[in-house]
């Protein structure tokens, strides 16, 4: 595991071993969700990493459940990815400009990879940084959701053992570091303010598009135009 | 879901992924525009974890997860390990639901 870590980055070894337990983990819960809401098991397994997001298919499936159309159920789902088409956007000019490794990386833009990237101060870092952390990710998800949609009889409630704070805790001890500065407090608690607040008046994921404006708010007026 | 229907999702999150990566040249963004789009990650976790710890399905709902959540918060606080960030926000969480 030692090995996997980019020399001279500030990725450590057990913070890969989290982000693969947390995604092992997440990946058994949104499995279990999955298949309870009447998803083949074959499907689950195969799409876990086709589609690459576990938002945006539990989106599907609680619009479903909500009575949703396919249609808005599908656009539903969409919404909730958005999120990594802008952080997509944010890490891309860090990663690869050009070739297969600049597609296949768009594929794999997560929160986690992009946060510890991201705290890189040089580019190449920041890339082998997203290489390790993704290397981590992505077999845990898939490993997690295979476990998961094998076990889903006995599992029964994944909330009954907190798996359903391990994604978003793993989230806040990634970000917690940036928001030791009084500017990475601003854009986070207004980002957690915007999202809360339209949470119940805009259809789901909407707000934490618009969540995505307190980055503008904060630093617009905190930096000098040119 | 059914295969079809993954697979046309999985289509539209790609092309979002996508569309986010290629649409933006850095190198003509202003340094001011660059230091907002590096802020976006951040706006964007914070949110997510907002919204995970105090809403279910679009609609605000305090349980146990705040107090799981809270300790979590502690833990980043202070400098504990990921691991156990997650280790005792899981745990917190469930005891609570488990006492409630």
């Amino acid at each position: 595991m030692r090995r996997l870590i980019p020399e001279g980055s500030q990725l450590t070894v057990g913070e890969l071993i989290t982000l693969f337990a947390t995604y092992f983990g997440a990946g058994v819960a949104v499995a279990v969700v999955l298949v309870e809401a009447g998803t083949e098991q074959w499907v689950v397994v195969v799409f876990a990493v086709i589609i690459n997001s576990a938002t945006a298919q539990l989106a599907y499936v609680a619009a479903i459940e909500g009575g949703g159309s396919t249609v808005t159920a599908m656009l539903s789902g969409w919404l909730v990815s958005t999120r990594f088409g802008l952080l997509a956007a944010a890490i891309a000019p860090r990663l690869w400009r050009s070739g297969w490794q600049r597609y296949l990386a768009l594929h794999n833009v997560f929160d986690p990879n992009t946060a510890v990237a991201d705290r890189e101060a040089d580019d190449d870092t920041s890339r082998r940084v997203f290489t390790r952390s993704t290397l981590a990710l992505t077999p845990a998800w898939f490993l997690g959701c295979t476990l998961g949609t094998a076990l889903s009889d006995r599992i029964g409630d994944p909330q009954r053992i907190g798996l359903d704070v391990v994604l978003p805790a793993l989230l806040l001890a990634i970000i917690w570091p940036q928001m030791r500065n009084a500017t990475g407090r601003r854009v986070a608690a207004a980002a957690a303010v915007l999202a809360i607040g339209l949470a119940e008046v805009t259809p789901g994921g909407l707000s934490t598009i618009i969540a995505v404006s307190a980055a503008g708010l904060v630093l617009l007026p905190e930096t000098e135009p040119r | 879901m059914t295969w079809l229907n993954s697979l046309v999702l999985a289509i539209g999150v790609y092309a979002q992924r996508l569309v986010g990566g290629v649409a933006i040249d850095a190198d003509r963004l202003s340094p001011r525009w660059t230091a907002v789009l590096g802020a976006v990650p951040l706006a964007i976790i914070a949110a997510v974890v907002a919204l995970q710890t105090t809403t279910t399905a679009g609609s605000i709902e305090l349980d146990a997860r705040v107090y799981g959540m809270g300790a979590a918060a502690l833990c980043a606080w202070r400098k504990l390990p990921l691991f156990v960030v997650v280790i005792v926000a899981a745990a917190v969480t469930a005891t609570v639901r488990a006492l409630g």
